[in-house]
């Protein structure tokens, strides 16, 4: 090789580490030009008094805010601990940021400059009772950030102030959590958020609609205590369940079926533009939204990785994506994990047209009653039917495949009704009522869903419940194939 | 974890647990805020230890640690916290019958027949602070 070669090879290398990439186009990955000019986290002793959150850049919900053009954005995000309902009837002591679980939504752009600060109030006093978690240590985690999480991410007891900044270096949707050990249990307990980083330039797309979906698991049981919130039972985390990740609940936005009772707007003909974190901490979701295909994903919320065509995105926990879709006609686009497991433990939600969600054809999935019960049996028994039955049974509504559920407690005894749920194959054979009703239904018989005496309990439990309203109180609860 | 701590403790010998997210996360394993609050209404002082030494995770061993803190003179009766999982031991004291030195002092005497000793990590002597504990 002679000198000019090794001239031109050196240049060439240098241009790759230093500032442009093969083509000679800037990088914008340039880890020369990125701000990691560190300045030390600030801890002090004063508490902050006025909001849970403060900031311009800050988003409650789903629906996302149009960027704050401000270069430097100023976040407060306090600790708390709070009861919050993440199933009707489940009332679950949560710990949080901002006062709301998830989170809020963080929105800023590559070269912004994030001021953060954050009050543990976890001791805040509450009115009456206290049924919340005992004050404890908490601490901020910003996937967003490069920084040393030594410094920046140490934990801070209650009434303590952090204080740290930081640049914003890549475009993506990052994850923000509580680092405190032990972290599986301060995830699961609600303390989680997003940051959405536009891209320097902004997204080389221009969408209608911009949403921020985040998944989540909850690990629910009842209190040992029996302590109750306005005469509903008090629900704590099972660290049982939570260490063999086995959720009792998988949701979208904090809430079992939320957005399937609070559809995100849409108009035909709109492109639509979701950012999706799947917080987990420990399942995976399959992102997949029905009747649609995701024109383009950008996985972590990148542009930079970018798919096109995609049915579904698979993102681990902590992972997160952008994707983007047409409205092709009116109707309820859903949202679903597409693990259908995860998906029948609360992870739903709706993109519609109109105002109002349809009361059917929502592919297997719940639509929850207008009233709920309060004994957990009976509110386990509801979870269950509306993920196991609704398909073939409704609830007031009518027959479906199988008789309306309405009512049944009045038509069946107790001890008739375990049998069929506990053995139907075998009813069937044996019993003259079980015979007549395979026959009235077209000769369909019931699947065994291999349910336990505890899972029959509560189905029999919400039955009861059901069949306790008012005549006309329940909305028909429905599904259909 | 342990082998974390053990590998934690290599890198600082010298400064004695100088990995602040670490101290302030073994901080919060042993941290009761009720315990915490009931001392500081009383004046007392509330220390916080991280134990070096070949402990084994059991009941058997928790309760001598706590029998031994609790023992030593000055240190508040049913105030001693321990969290094996990440080697943290927690206690409050009056500081009118006894000093943060002599109380952590009294306490690695105690538990040298085990072969652990005390690295002080941070005390708070009012709400709010986690002031750093000065080497002896």
């Amino acid at each position: 090789m002679n000198g000019l070669h090794k001239l031109g090879a050196g240049l060439l290398a240098a241009a790759s580490i230093g500032g442009c990439g093969p083509s000679g186009a800037p990088d914008a990955y340039d880890v020369s030009k990125m701000d990691l000019k560190p300045v030390p986290a600030k801890v002090s002793a004063e508490r902050h008094k006025g909001a849970f959150a403060e900031g311009a850049s800050l988003s409650m919900g789903a629906a996302l805010k149009p960027l704050d053009p401000s270069p430097v954005k100023t976040v407060r995000l306090d600790t708390t601990h709070k009861i919050i309902e993440i199933a009707p009837g489940v009332k679950f002591s949560a710990w949080t940021f901002g006062d709301t679980v998830p989170g809020p939504t963080v929105r800023a752009r590559v070269g912004d400059r994030i001021k953060f600060s954050m009050t543990n109030r976890s001791d805040e006093p509450v009115p009456g009772v206290r049924v919340t978690a005992a004050p404890m240590m908490h601490s901020m985690d910003f996937h967003a950030a490069m920084v040393s999480p030594q410094d920046k991410y140490r934990s801070i007891a209650p009434g303590q102030t952090i204080e740290f900044e930081f640049t914003l270096n890549y475009p993506g949707i990052f994850m923000y959590h509580c680092g405190t050990p032990m972290i599986l249990e301060h995830i699961a307990s609600g303390m989680y958020g997003a940051v959405v980083v536009e891209p320097r330039n902004g997204y080389p797309t221009r969408a209608d609609r911009e949403y921020v979906v985040i998944q989540s698991e909850f690990y629910a049981k009842l209190d040992p205590r029996k302590q109750k919130v306005g005469g509903a039972p008090l629900y704590v985390l099972d660290t049982e369940r939570l260490r063999a990740a086995q959720p009792t609940h998988t949701v979208f936005n904090g809430v079992h079926n939320g957005m399937v009772k609070d559809p995100l707007p849409a108009k035909t003909g709109e492109r639509v533009r979701i950012h999706v974190l799947n917080v987990g901490p420990s399942k995976t979701s399959s992102f997949h939204v029905v009747g649609t295909i995701f024109d383009r994903v950008w996985f972590e919320g990148n542009p930079d990785n970018q798919m096109r065509g995609m049915q579904t995105v698979l993102l681990g926990s902590s992972n997160s994506a952008t994707v983007e879709f047409m409205i092709p006609e009116d109707g309820s686009y859903i949202m679903v994990d597409h693990h259908f497991a995860n998906a029948s433990q609360g992870a739903i939600g709706l993109v519609s047209t109109s105002a109002k969600p349809p009361a059917q054809d929502l592919e297997h999935h719940n639509i929850p009653a207008s009233a709920t019960p309060t004994d957990p049996d009976a509110v386990a028994g509801k979870l269950a039917f509306e993920s196991k039955c609704l398909a073939c049974h409704s609830v007031g509504g009518g027959r479906k495949l199988g008789p309306d559920v309405a009512g049944v407690t009045k038509r069946r005894s107790k001890d008739w009704l375990a049998r069929w749920l506990k053995e139907p194959e075998k009813m069937l054979q044996t019993d003259a009522d079980a015979k007549a009703m395979l026959k009235e239904y077209n000769n369909l018989p019931m699947p065994n869903q291999s349910l336990g005496d505890a899972e029959i309990r509560q189905y029999l439990k919400y039955f009861e419940w059901i069949d306790a309203q008012p005549a006309g109180s329940l909305k028909p609860a429905a599904a259909g194939h | 974890m342990k082998a974390f701590i053990a590998a934690l403790l290599l890198g600082a010998a010298s400064s004695a647990l100088a990995c602040g997210y670490c101290v302030e996360d073994k901080i919060a394993s042993a941290y009761d805020h009720a315990l915490v609050a009931k001392s500081l209404g009383m004046r007392h002082h509330v220390a916080f230890y991280h134990l070096d030494g070949p402990l084994k995770a059991s009941d058997a061993t928790k309760r001598a640690l706590l029998s031994a803190a609790e023992s030593v003179p000055g240190v508040d009766k049913g105030s001693v916290r321990v969290s094996l999982d990440t080697l943290t031991i927690a206690f409050a004291f009056d500081p009118k019958r006894t000093s943060l030195v002599a109380a952590q002092s009294a306490l690695d005497k105690k538990l040298a027949t085990r072969k652990v000793s005390l690295f002080p990590m941070r005390v708070i002597e009012r709400p709010g602070e986690l002031k750093e504990i000065a080497q002896r």
